[in-house]
């Protein structure tokens, strides 16, 4: 081995770490995920959302074909949410959880939607992680935007 | 300064001109300042609930020329049987409460939405529970009554949507304020029963402005009053009330500005309405507005526009269908005219203290959504 082979040697390992180097500096953020937002992504983001709210505001309206689509019975009465809800309003989603005098029990907003389902409506309660669940959770929310947080307020 | 402020700054430098009160000797009697509501409402709630004027018992200066009762039933909703029977129980609890009035009523009015989709079966249910009153019984419309067949059954079964009588000294009119709404289906094709899905959607956007008296109305009511001094009392029936309190839910009508110049030289003028399913008090002008009860269930209070003069009434049970609903019960005698809320399940109507109120819990809404896209 002489030396000409071996300064050879420890440059071409020196250009292979400065390569990976680069490649890590050029590649590595982009695969960690950390580039800025871009408008479209939020667009992205913001469409799904707004489908949710709006499957939430069909539901909650009494469509009986966005609840058949998504497999729910809310009401056998003729009652929708709106009808004692109109723009959402009286659900208080900034208040939970809290204790819910009705249920007698600390409840969260998806159980106050169960409760409501069931008793007032006569419906069928919804598994709490359905899509028919977080869509309606969804329309109240997003009706109450703006509505200040007051968790456990009677 | 939203379209709603606007609205209202604009009812209030039209409306409250100096000195225009509903009736100069309306005042506060023994009898409605020991009300308790009023002695604790005042002292918890002043600020953000008026106290003034308890609703229970409203004087007003009346000369009836003998004192008589009559009772007030609206917003029954029916279903037909099959598909919900609450709804009947509770009218048929109604129906048999006015009826062992007693003394007994005069008449009973029923100031609409006696159905929910405006269908024969519903309506004729309607009519059939209440038969059960034996009284004379006078009737307007409600939106969920009209526009299915666009008011055709409604009037082969109670008539003309628009009367007046004279009883004991009081002229009563009955005004049709839901019949009039611009055409929102024809341009879209709608079927009646699309049409009536609307407009049974209190916080819809489709069916738009819907509430209002009408020109031809108007001239009506203006001829039907000219013959009546302007002194003595007069009451007018109508379903949504004819002031602007809420018009994203149609809580108004939206030409109050010329109903309010038809009734501006007429000193005492009651106004008793439906639709809002719950308590509320308005003076505006020369007239004082009192919403009703229904009997199917409670809407809440709108997210703005709450008459100060309204004394709230109680937050409600979810769980008690007897809940914040009921009927009214109105006497006149001697001098005025008194109001009592029939509320189920309530010896307390109006709220005793913040909590009790869903005023107390400050919402920020928005209009719904689903409705304003295709293929609406």
């Amino acid at each position: 081995m002489t030396t000409k082979t071996t300064v050879r040697r420890v440059l071409s390992r020196v250009a292979f770490v400065a390569t990976l180097a680069g490649v890590a500096v050029l590649v590595g953020p982009a695969g960690a995920n950390k580039t800025p937002v871009t408008p479209q992504q939020l667009q992205a983001y913001d469409e799904v959302f707004m489908e949710q709210v709006r499957n939430g505001d069909l539901l909650f309206h009494g469509d009986d074909a966005t609840a058949k689509r998504m497999g729910v019975t809310l009401s056998t009465t003729g009652m929708a949410c709106a009808m004692c809800h109109p723009f959402a309003s009286d659900t208080h989603p900034q208040a939970f959880p809290k204790f819910q005098v009705s249920m007698n029990k600390f409840a969260t907003l998806r159980d106050m939607i169960n409760w409501c389902i069931e008793k007032p409506n006569q419906g069928e309660k919804i598994d709490p992680d359905s899509d028919a669940m977080k869509a309606l959770e969804a329309y109240i929310y997003w009706s109450n935007t703006g509505s200040v947080l007051v968790p456990g307020k009677y | 300064m939203s379209e709603l402020d606007r609205e209202r700054r604009e009812m209030a430098a039209k409306l409250q001109r100096p000195g225009a009160r509903p009736d100069p000797s309306l005042r506060i009697t023994r009898r409605t300042f020991i009300h308790k509501s009023c002695l604790l409402g005042a002292a918890t709630v002043a600020e953000t609930f008026a106290w003034w004027p308890l609703l229970n018992t409203i004087d007003v200066a009346f000369a009836a020329e003998e004192p008589f009762k009559f009772a007030w039933i609206s917003d029954t909703h029916l279903y037909p049987r099959s598909l919900n029977t609450r709804f009947v129980d509770k009218t048929i609890r109604a129906a048999k409460e006015v009826q062992a009035m007693n003394p007994p009523a005069d008449f009973l009015i029923f100031g609409g939405d006696i159905a929910q989709l405006g269908k024969i079966e519903e309506l004729e249910l309607g009519a059939e529970l209440l038969k059960e009153v034996k009284a004379r019984q006078v009737f307007i419309p409600g939106e969920h009554d009209w526009y299915l067949d666009m008011g055709k059954k409604w009037g082969q079964l109670f008539g003309e949507p628009h009367w007046t009588f004279d009883h004991k000294g009081v002229r009563f009119i009955g005004l049709d304020t839901v019949s009039r709404a611009p055409d929102y289906w024809t341009v879209k094709n709608m079927s009646p029963e699309e049409r009536m899905g609307h407009m049974a959607t209190l916080d819809g956007s489709v069916a738009g402005p819907w509430a209002g008296v009408g020109r031809d109305q108007l001239d009506w009511l203006s001829k039907t009053l000219s013959t009546w001094d302007k002194s003595r009392p007069v009451v007018i029936f109508s379903h949504n009330p004819l002031y602007e309190y809420y018009p994203p839910w149609n809580f108004w009508v939206r030409d109050w500005r010329e109903v309010n110049d038809v009734l501006k030289p007429y000193a005492n003028v009651t106004n008793i309405h439906g639709h809002v399913h719950q308590v509320l008090y308005n003076e505006i002008g020369t007239m004082r507005s009192i919403g009703m009860l229904a009997t199917s269930w409670p809407w809440p209070y709108a997210p703005e526009g709450v008459p100060k003069l309204t004394k709230p009434m109680i937050r409600v049970d979810p769980g008690d269908i007897y809940d914040g609903v009921g009927w009214g019960n109105l006497s006149m005698r001697g001098d005025r005219i008194e109001n009592e809320y029939i509320m189920w399940g309530r010896k307390e109507v109006f709220v005793q203290s913040g909590p009790d109120s869903s005023l107390s819990q400050p919402e920020i809404l928005r209009s719904r959504i689903a409705d304003k896209l295709y293929p609406y």
